[in-house]
């Protein structure tokens, strides 16, 4: 009887770990780490440490932060001229990844805040979505 | 007692082969090419003899615009890529890979890197000087290099590195992210993935296994 208690409750217990395992990889971070991993870490490198003095940090980047609103179109759209980040200027264009829908914006965003430069997670994904509707509308505009 | 013996007798048995097992592993690196394939035929059969030859002469210009031929390397190893300034995919990586190499090489005169752009109507002299600079390169330890369009590309194909233009391509380009590791008698030593940390772990292991061997 006890046996067969403990049984099932290991049972129960692999059940939960399997749970768990399949929801904590579609937590946004993971998703966004993955993101940044496939579209921004070939120049922005693996910990966002950028490299010298061509590709700027996006971890520990006071530009970023003080930017957080504009940074959903800004990986949607790419951005060129110059930038100073953390007292540097950089001057390589950035390409744009309009191919990635607004959930995976919102996800890339939340990791490079949150995971990178150690932000308050309160960023919503409704903001983003906001934002991406305003700067479709200004490029429409333009 | 017996029990005793035989385990003193087997653990002999071990530290003898664990000994030799190392004593073997003596490291080696081959020779990868160029090979040159001789064909001769003898009593109306075809022999085929494989002898390696050396990488070939060469012409290019650095960020400095110094002429890079053949003779800047005479007597140093070489480490060398192909890449453009304005790749966005692997060439980041790979340079920010190469730039390790370069920092611990800083002051080794025997080591030396060269970087071919394979986009030589975009890469200028004074855009890989200002790339460079970007970078923190020293121009005498890594020559970044532009030239004539079909010199750079039939260079690839000599070193067996994949580089095309393709307007499919991110940038325009497509190429291998290989690294490859060239002797003082100009033979291909080693091939190794430039985008991979621990892949140049080793390529640096290699360059400090040949220049002791030398």
């Amino acid at each position: 009887m006890n046996k067969n208690k403990r049984i099932s409750l290991a049972l129960a217990s692999i059940a939960t770990m399997t749970v768990c395992f399949e929801s904590c990889n579609y937590k946004p971070k993971n998703q966004g780490r993955a993101l940044y991993n496939q579209h921004c870490s070939s120049c922005h490198m693996e910990n966002g440490q950028g490299l010298g003095e061509l590709y700027p940090p996006v971890a520990k980047s006071d530009y970023v932060l003080a930017n957080k609103e504009s940074l959903a179109c800004l990986i949607k759209n790419g951005v060129s001229g110059p930038v100073t980040v953390n007292g540097v200027t950089y001057n390589t264009a950035m390409s744009g990844n309009p191919q990635l829908t607004q959930n995976e914006i919102s996800n890339l965003v939340y990791y490079i805040l949150v995971e990178l430069n150690g932000h308050d997670d309160s960023y919503s994904f409704k903001e983003v979505k906001q934002q991406l509707g305003q700067c479709l509308i200004s490029q429409d505009e333009s | 007692m017996v029990n005793k013996s035989w385990r003193i007798g087997l653990s002999i048995v071990l530290a003898v082969s664990i000994i030799t097992a190392c004593e073997s592993e003596t490291k080696q690196l081959p020779i990868l090419g160029p090979t040159i394939i001789k064909n001769t035929v003898v009593d109306g059969a075809l022999i085929s003899d494989t002898t390696f030859g050396a990488i070939r002469g060469f012409k290019f210009w650095d960020q400095d615009s110094n002429v890079i031929t053949e003779n800047t390397v005479e007597g140093k190893l070489y480490v060398t890529d192909f890449f453009f300034t304005s790749c966005p995919t692997i060439c980041p990586k790979m340079k920010q890979q190469m730039l390790r190499i370069h920092d611990r090489y800083l002051d080794e005169d025997k080591v030396v890197l060269l970087s071919h752009s394979i986009d030589p109507v975009r890469d200028s002299v004074q855009r890989l000087k200002t790339f460079a600079e970007k970078l923190g390169v020293q121009t005498e330890k890594w020559h970044l290099m532009t030239g004539n369009r079909d010199s750079i590309y039939s260079m690839a194909k000599h070193y067996v590195i994949a580089a095309q233009e393709d307007p499919d391509a991110p940038g325009g380009f497509a190429h291998s992210g290989a690294f490859l590791l060239v002797d003082t008698k100009r033979q291909i030593r080693g091939i190794y993935d430039g985008t991979d940390p621990q892949e140049v772990d080793q390529l640096m292991d290699d360059i400090q296994f040949l220049n002791e061997q030398e």
